[in-house]
């Protein structure tokens, strides 16, 4: 994290935010005055070295605010006298939105799973499960010799048996107790007490018509700030509730030369999948395989890797409202293949 | 094929801005510490070359 500023007509300030930086290295490709330095990524992504990813020269940034601009992941900003450029109208704009239709959400959570920033906000308030059952049950503490077969038992962990001796009395703390909001009228306590002490009714198929089942409620948010666009939760969403625009079109290969002995490592190596923010690498037999719909393009895995075969090529990118012709062709480098 | 490692460039450990990333960063146990040093096992390097792209001093090439 830094924060490096500069007093003149404007008080300008740049600050970066490490925990936003997936180390895709855009920033210093597009810095003009080569101010910002991409730190040692595999290392730092091992935890070998404690550093940010990003490092800025403070005394050669023109405080310009093109990484600020072109950053994808919010994690350099660019302010104007305590305005930040991104809400001013003539920088640009990244045209991307991760966001959850709430309509269509059923709240199965699946997205929070898989979201490899844990970025996804998730809850829901499922239904009491004693208003989907109808039964009763009922246990004869006379008959009851506390021998615990039917709490061992029970699926749902409803029965609690204590049975504490005393010197003088072995059976006066002795007592058996159903937890009626996790019954489930299985009947299974019924079948294996050997003193036929439980009486058991299940009538929920008797009344399954008047069961009214309660909606499932919760909340689904994505946290747009520390959100990479990897798709993940999108792709993986049973009821296509989420939309995720990916900042970059395009591809990335593996541009192996076994002349030149240019060729991925597999499990020695893993440099591109320990960097990528999006978990979108895997390494099947032996060979980093990426797939690209769960990979945001940022290109983080292009410099990690010790063998230079990875080439990622971007066809277009979400960044609109450009307005300055020397911005245009600095940000328009990003999309040659490197 | 295996590495080299340039003896007056190298941070020898205890003079490495990162205490021996080199050996740190090889999983294969090619490269490992040895009396305050870093030694080569030519026969378990893989050619992955991490070390040579992450060394701080720029002191490891390709033998």
């Amino acid at each position: 994290m830094f924060n490096i500023e500069r007093e003149g007509g404007e008080h300008r300030v740049l600050s970066y935010k490490d925990q936003n930086c997936v180390g895709c290295g855009i920033c210093s490709e597009v810095c003009p005055t080569d101010s910002l330095r991409l730190g040692p990524t595999v290392p730092i992504a091992r935890g070998l070295i404690e550093m940010d990813l990003v490092s800025v020269n403070a005394k050669s940034c023109a405080f310009c605010g093109l990484c600020s601009s072109a950053c994808p992941f919010n994690a350099l900003d660019l302010t104007i006298d305590n305005v930040s450029i991104k809400e001013l109208d003539i920088y640009p704009k990244w045209d991307v939105e991760s966001t959850v239709n709430d309509d269509d959400c059923i709240y199965c959570g699946r997205c929070r799973e898989v979201c490899p920033q844990d970025s996804i906000i998730f809850k829901r308030e499922l239904p009491d499960r004693s208003a989907l059952v109808r039964g009763e049950i009922d246990i004869d503490d006379e008959k009851c010799i506390y021998c615990s077969f039917c709490a061992d038992l029970c699926p749902a962990e409803a029965i609690t048996v204590k049975c504490i001796p005393t010197a003088s009395n072995e059976t006066v703390n002795n007592a058996i107790e159903v937890d009626l909001s996790k019954c489930v009228f299985c009947g299974v306590c019924k079948r294996v007490c050997p003193e036929n002490a439980i009486r058991e009714i299940c009538s929920t198929c008797m009344y399954v018509d008047d069961i009214e089942v309660p909606e499932v409620t919760g909340e689904t948010f994505i946290v747009e700030n520390t959100c990479v666009a990897c798709s993940w939760c999108s792709e993986i969403c049973p009821k296509d509730a989420i939309t995720i625009t990916k900042p970059f079109e395009g591809t990335l290969e593996l541009n192996e030369v076994e002349e030149d002995e240019k060729i991925c490592k597999g499990e020695s190596c893993h440099a591109c999948q320990d960097v990528c923010p999006c978990n979108a690498v895997e390494i099947v037999d032996g060979k980093a395989s990426t797939n690209l719909d769960f990979c945001n393009l940022c290109g983080a895995c292009v410099p990690a890797c010790p063998q230079h075969i990875r080439v990622v090529s971007r066809t277009d990118m979400k960044l609109g409202n450009v307005n300055s012709r020397s911005w245009s062709e600095i940000l328009d480098s990003l999309m040659e293949g490197k | 094929m295996a590495v080299k490692i340039d003896s007056e460039a190298c941070g020898h450990i205890e003079n490495c801005p990162v205490q021996g990333l080199c050996v740190k960063i090889c999983e294969q146990g090619a490269l490992i510490e040895e009396n305050g040093d870093v030694t080569i096992v030519p026969e378990k390097c893989d050619d992955c070359d991490l070390c040579i792209q992450n060394c701080p001093n720029q002191a490891i090439s390709k033998a």
